[in-house]
């Protein structure tokens, strides 16, 4: 790791999260601490015997953090992640041995999943540990919970030296505590007194508990008996960060059956699983002319992308990546240069135009950060196609300019009660490039678990310039009838996504998961799975159920306006090139719903071929039309074509 | 591709044009040349062969051209039609000065600027015109001037011609006491311009108008061809296809990129050539890159050992697990996908939120010369927007390409219906960051408080609401009627305006000092004038309300409350600390909260002494003890805890003499041998001297704490 930002270039993109103001690297490490006791480990049946929703607190918490791992080796692949099981019989930690019960430093504290950037074998044993119905003895001895209590000061001081050792000067550590126990000392004063006093070790240490708490069937956690004095208010990592949020232990403590109790653990971690970065700090927003108030950036919206292939070296025990070095050489001498003697110059007229570093830097330079409000515009006037790529999130920050907060909410709640826009000059950061954006308030929307969905606050839409908007190609114009409209409207009305609403949470990216499922499936050496889940495939079956009649009964219109508007003879239009149209919608006996002019010509032609074996005799442009229709490739050469060709059908009979 | 074109620029050169008028900097030839060299680079700047362009010279003092007669004497040509590089306008740069003649007839340079252009273009394709540039005075004679103008119309070349002072009512100059044979002047060039059906301007305007950016146009390819659907067509008779094309509806607009060069080796760098910077070309070396690959190795010096490339295989990252993929099954973990966009369902426009748009702007169109298709999706579009809704599909753009789900809404214009697409988020793209809410506080108990110091009072809300409605953006149509819209179209991109302006003034004027953005590209940086009068009242009202207050820079990131270092409950953890009695002295394993709440508790500035003493050792062991680098985050967090702390409680010195020393020891490599890699981490966080603009009692100036980071 050290190493990594020793060789590494110090690159700047645009949307790195970046910490400027401390020596220390951006990396988060969550430590889960998971309390093994026998009502922990207490199964919850589900009150509908049909739904399969057994589920024990203890099994509940080690799929949530089996979740989270599979989840941040996706979306934070440098970040670490461990698991610390306490009140365990057994007791392990790093090489001390299980027999000299005496010495063991932290009895009854069970280092399951060592605090590291998880491995494929870790996420495969803490896989199993989760659901131990299908695990061997050895892991579920793991879970036998301990006779005598254990020491809450000791987990806490045991976790205080996994991240000491294996986090060291991280940005964000956090340790995720899952317990149905509000109360562990309660008869013992003198170890509730040592558990506070570790506990504010790892406030000083800089680490984060946070609690997630789970109710008894017949008794409500309560935070004030224990850890209320066990966490703190606000996170020392994030010194700036708003007044801490209410601690989600009343709103979100975890009950009920096994089903919901899992749901809403799901949940409220799932809300924490990142540490909250920020992409700029501290950047006035100037509401006028010297006005100013402080808010911080947030990206809470970001393309997650695959991570980009790397070369592997197999040679030794274990596969290794080998690291890419780039030196820069001279083209005439072929010298190894140095970064600093490198100059920019634009190719003109078939020469370099150069500029030294700091005309460079000049050209660049457009004024410091600012977020600098230049007029105020009715919502309405911002165009659904004025867009470039994802927002900005705002939130005011106290650090410069105190009153901030009170400033913003009050020009949030103006934004949203009058459903205005601001329009602004945003420079992000420094030397960054300035855009005009219009900002918008954005309100709060809690998950029917009551977590928080989206924050409250602010967000900054990039506008396109003018040299980034492009013509609309020419197009024909049919406009459709009336009643060929309503009979589409009928098929709208059918089909709209629950509430009307479009959720990004059911949506998970089928390329991103099947990726990642596919590399566990090769790193553990397991089958592949069969078909992706691909929750993004629209629900045909649905379609045709609730919208069939419908939909047939638009194509009858679409007929009839096809034949008043073009009548049988399509031809007057000088742009038909393609002859079958008449066929297609007019006499063709099918019931299909096509609209394509003549592919079901084509479709039929194919079909015929592929019958007879004659795929090879038919024209390119046929093949090519043909794929294209359904959704091949039709790139290469004719016999690649028609390979694809027998292969469609070879698919679907 | 673009157009052919041929451009013949004649320059007038006479002796007045070498005169200053009307109280003007410069002389009318370098007024002239601003927009002669901004229209030269500019083509230069689009690197095509087949602009090409010719510079003619009016007035000259010698007569360099085809046509030797007489008629054409004083006029040069300087540079024949075909692509201009950067040679050549050095060249024409020192060409191009004031002659000290005044003979030569205006309308005889076109002519030759005629005879020139259909000599090159022959019967070809192209786009011909010709460019004066010229103060009106001198001779001109009209004989044949019918002829020229029928020719100019045959071979379909446009005329612009653009004068110094001429009159122009429309844009509102008028020469006073101009000379008499200018104004006749004027009126022969003017009705030649617009009989030929060209253009005829006064330089003013022209000159004025450099300034506005051009935007170029980029005629858009389709990004996918395929079919719209609902339902699947292969399983079920009641699906509908129609065939639909996409293309971009916005597109950002890149700077030209700079490439990367080096001195050529002979040369000093940063020494400059005496005719100018634009012969540095020449002195530049482009720069290749050549890449290596290491693995880590324990055993070899250095702990890395080189591998060669074809002893790798192509992998992935899974976790910390390597996973290597086998040739053969290169794409298994690609998700296979079919190229069509499928409609997953619809959505209500008032349930959307606008800021869930995560890409550039696309439309939907049908597919070309389908008149059902286009018919079928008006009906989509139609039932879109009479339902106030918007439509969320499945895009696969090609086959194996990964889905995208994007928004489709509807977009009606007289002439012009299609649907707009943007791409929306997955799951995994959503990141839930919590904050608190603007309109109540929840305190700790669980109560919802109203009023606080970081809520808006009531006269707050109103004060900023009549400032809201008081800084109204007024966006005006051609007509000057209001509108409704953003101005888009009026803003440009500064930064790709700025460098592409730079660069062709470098070209020209390679000794010169970057400009400034022109005033178009920063017109959107400030509210108006107008505006700013009109809301003062309001503003002033908002900022007297708001009371807010700057942070001095001193007391940013102090330590301001230590009271907050409390749990939730309250409880004097501080008080149960000093009741431990083996907290006397810092351990290792604990070092940095016994460190902190030492100082806490510290009540003289010996015990500080001793704690950074005791810290300091405890670094030191673990430096001299690292093996390689393994120790080296926690030596970081540990010097970077000491010196937050001590810069908290104001007591640099301390700190100053330990990571003195601790460089000496290191450089010196007192501490386990070579630590100059720690050293660099040390400079990366920034753990030098502590100086006096961060705490003020320090004796260390700026320079001397920059110093001190910079050396080695």
């Amino acid at each position: 790791m050290a190493e990594d930002s020793y060789t590494r270039e110090e690159e700047n993109y645009e949307d790195e999260e970046l910490d400027e103001t401390s020596f220390k690297s951006v990396k988060d490490a969550v430590l889960f601490a998971i309390d093994i006791s026998s009502s922990m480990l207490t199964p919850r049946p589900s009150p509908d015997p049909k739904k399969h929703g057994d589920e024990s607190p203890a099994s509940a918490a080690l799929k949530c953090a089996y979740h989270l791992m599979q989840q941040r080796i996706i979306s934070n692949p440098h970040d670490m992640i461990g698991v610390l099981l306490y009140g365990t019989q057994s007791s392990k930690f790093y090489d001390e041995n299980e027999e000299d019960r005496g010495d063991l430093s932290y009895p009854h504290c069970y280092l399951y999943t060592d605090l590291d950037v998880p491995s494929a074998q870790e996420v495969k044993q803490l896989r199993s540990l989760a659901s131990p119905a299908d695990a061997d003895d050895d892991v579920r001895q793991v879970l036998e919970p301990s006779k005598e209590p254990v020491s809450m000061a000791n987990m806490l001081f045991c976790a205080n030296q996994i991240f000491t050792s294996k986090a060291p000067n991280f940005s964000s550590r956090r340790l995720f505590v899952v317990t149905d126990n509000d109360n562990p000392h309660a008869d013992n004063k003198g170890m509730r007194s040592a558990a506070t006093v570790r506990a504010r070790d790892l406030y000083d240490l800089g680490v984060n508990i946070e609690l997630f708490p789970i109710s008894q069937p017949d008794h409500e956690f309560d935070t004030s008996k224990f850890y209320d004095d066990i966490i703190y208010k606000t996170s020392p990592s994030d010194g700036d960060a708003p007044a801490y949020l209410q601690p989600d232990t009343n709103m979100s403590t975890a009950k009920g059956d096994g089903l919901s109790l899992l749901n809403s653990l799901l949940s409220s971690i799932n809300s924490r699983s990142v540490p909250r970065r920020s992409l700029f700090s501290n950047v006035p927003l100037e509401i006028g002319p010297d006005f100013k108030i402080s808010v911080n950036g947030y990206l809470l919206l970001k393309k997650q992308e695959p991570a980009r292939s790397c070369f592997v070296w197999q040679g030794g025990e274990t596969a290794q990546i080998a690291k890419g070095v780039t030196t820069l050489m001279s083209d005439d001498t072929g010298q190894e240069i140095e970064k600093a003697d490198i100059r920019k110059a634009y190719k003109f007229g078939g020469e370099q135009v150069s500029f030294t570093i700091e005309e460079q830097q000049a050209l660049r330079n457009f004024g410091d950060p600012v977020i600098r409000i230049i007029g105020f515009k009715p919502l309405s006037a911002l165009p659904i196609w004025a867009n470039v790529k994802h927002p900005s999130f705002i939130y005011p920050s106290e650090e410069d300019y105190i009153g901030s907060t009170r400033v913003f909410s009050a020009l949030q709640q103006k934004l949203l009660d009058s459903e205005k826009l601001a329009l602004v000059w945003f420079i992000p950061r420094k030397n960054a490039s300035p855009v005009l954006a219009a900002m918008i308030a954005g309100a709060e929307k809690i998950d029917e678990n009551g977590v928080q969905k989206i924050p409250p606050g602010m967000w900054i839409i990039p506008l396109p310039f003018a040299d980034d908007v492009r013509q609309n190609p020419e197009s024909n114009v049919n406009r459709a009838g009336d009643s060929l409209n309503d009979a589409m409207r009928d098929v709208v009305r059918q089909l709209q996504l629950p509430k009307g609403v479009y959720e990004p949470s059911k949506y998970p990216n089928p390329s991103l998961q099947w990726h990642y499922r596919i590399l566990q499936a090769i790193a553990l050496d397991e089958d592949f799975p069969e078909s992706p889940d691909d929750k993004t495939v629209p629900k045909y079956r649905q379609v045709h159920k609730r919208a069939g009649d419908y939909i047939l009964k638009w194509a009858e219109e679409l007929k009839l306006q096809a034949s008043e508007m073009f009548g049988g003879s399509a031809a007057t239009s000088t742009l038909v090139k393609r002859g079958a149209k008449t066929e297609a919608t007019g006499e063709h006996p099918s019931k299909r719903v096509k609209v394509e002019d003549s592919a079901s010509g084509v479709e039929e032609e194919v079909k015929k071929c592929y019958q007879k074996g004659t795929v090879s005799k038919l024209t390119v442009v046929v093949l090519k039309e043909f794929l294209n229709a359904h959704g091949r490739a039709t790139a290469g050469k004719k016999a690649d074509l028609v390979d694809r060709v027998e292969q469609y059908f070879e698919q679907k009979f | 591709m673009a157009d052919k074109e041929a451009t013949v620029y004649i320059v007038d050169m006479g002796r007045s044009m070498g005169e200053r008028h009307h109280g003007r900097p410069m002389t009318d030839l370098e007024w002239g040349m601003q927009y002669v060299w901004d229209r030269i680079t500019a083509t230069v700047a689009t690197g095509r062969k087949t602009a090409t362009i010719g510079v003619v010279g009016l007035r000259t003092d010698g007569t360099i051209n085809d046509l030797e007669e007489e008629n054409f004497s004083n006029i040069s040509v300087f540079f024949g039609l075909g692509q201009v590089l950067m040679p050549d306008i050095g060249k024409l740069r020192e060409t191009i000065k004031p002659s000290k003649t005044n003979q030569g007839d205006a309308i005889s340079s076109i002519v030759i600027a005629m005879q020139m252009i259909i000599q090159y273009t022959k019967k070809n394709k192209y786009k011909r015109k010709i460019v004066l540039v010229t103060n009106g005075t001198g001779v001109m004679s009209d004989d044949n001037i019918e002829g020229i103008i029928e020719k100019m119309k045959e071979v379909n070349i446009e005329l612009v011609i653009i004068g110094a002072d001429f009159d122009d009512p429309e844009y509102g100059v008028k020469e006073e006491d101009k000379d008499s044979r200018k104004a006749e002047n004027e009126k022969l060039l003017r009705s030649l311009a617009e009989d030929c059906e060209g253009v005829y301007g006064t330089l003013e305007q022209a000159v004025s108008e450099l300034d506005i950016p051009r935007i170029k146009v980029t005629k858009s390819m389709p990004s996918f061809k395929g079919n719209l659907m609902l339902g699947n067509p292969e399983e079920y008779d009641t699906a509908i296809t129609i065939p639909v094309e996409r293309y971009f509806r916005t597109y950002v607009a890149k700077p030209i990129s700079a490439s990367s060069f080096v001195p050529r080796s002979g040369t000093e760098p940063g020494s400059q050539a005496p005719s100018g910077g634009n012969n540095e070309g020449d002195a530049l070396a482009s720069v290749r890159t050549s890449r290596t690959y290491q693995i880590t190795d324990e055993s070899a010096p250095g702990g890395k050992i080189d591998v060669e490339r074809d002893d790798l295989a192509k992998g992935y990252e899974y976790g910390r697990t390597a996973v290597p993929i086998e040739q053969t099954d290169e794409n298994v973990a690609n998700l296979q996908t079919f190229a069509g966009m499928g409609l997953i369902g619809f959505v209500q426009k008032d349930q959307y939120d606008r800021y869930m748009h995560m890409s550039n702007a696309n439309i939907i169109i049908p597919q070309r010369a389908n008149d059902n298709a286009s018919l079928a999706l008006s009906s989509l579009i139609h039932a879109l927007y009479e339902l106030e809704s918007y439509a969320v599909a499945r895009l696969v753009t090609k086959e194996t390409k990964p889905p995208m789900l994007v928004l489709l809404a509807p977009s009606i214009e007289a002439e012009y219906e299609c649907l707009i697409e943007i791409q929306l988020p997955f799951a995994e793209d959503v990141r839930s960051y919590r904050f608190p809410p603007l309109d109540k506080i929840i305190t700790v108990s669980g109560k919802v408080v109203t009023e606080h110091r970081n809520l808006p009072s009531a006269a707050l809300k109103d004060a900023m609401s009549n400032y809201v409605d008081s800084m109204n953006f007024v966006t005006t149509n051609d007509e000057g009627e209001p509108t409704n819209d953003l101005p888009i179209d009026e803003s440009f991109s500064p930064l790709l305006h700025r460098i592409e302006s730079a660069v062709r003034y470098r070209a020209v004027h390679p000794n010169d000092p970057v400009l400034d953005p022109s005033e178009r590209l920063t017109e959107f940086a400030h509210p108006s004038e107008e505006m700013v009068k009109n809301s003062k009242s309001d503003l002033e009202k908002l900022m007297s309300i708001a009371d807010v207050k700057k942070v001095p820079p001193k007391t940013k990131g102090r330590k301001r409350q230590r009271e907050t270092e409390k749990p939730l409950s309250g409880l004097d953890v501080d008080a149960l600390l000093s009741l431990e009695p083996k907290r006397a002295k810092i351990s290792t394993e604990n070092a940095i909260p016994e460190f902190k709440q030492t100082l806490s508790r510290a009540e003289n500035i010996d015990v500080i002494h001793d704690a950074v003493q005791q810290m300091g050792k405890i670094i030191e062991t673990q430096i001299t003890h690292s093996l390689g680098h393994s120790n080296y985050d926690r030596v970081i967090e540990g010097l970077g805890t000491m010196r937050e702390e001590l810069v908290d409680y104001e007591e640099p010195m301390v700190y100053n003499d330990f990571v003195r020393q601790l460089k000496g020891k290191m450089l010196r490599e007192e501490l386990g041998g070579d630590r100059r890699e720690l050293w660099w981490f040390m400079r990366k966080g920034k753990l030098g001297l502590i100086g006096k603009s961060e705490v003020d009692s320090s004796a260390v100036e700026e320079e001397e704490a920059q110093e001190f980071l910079a050396a080695n």
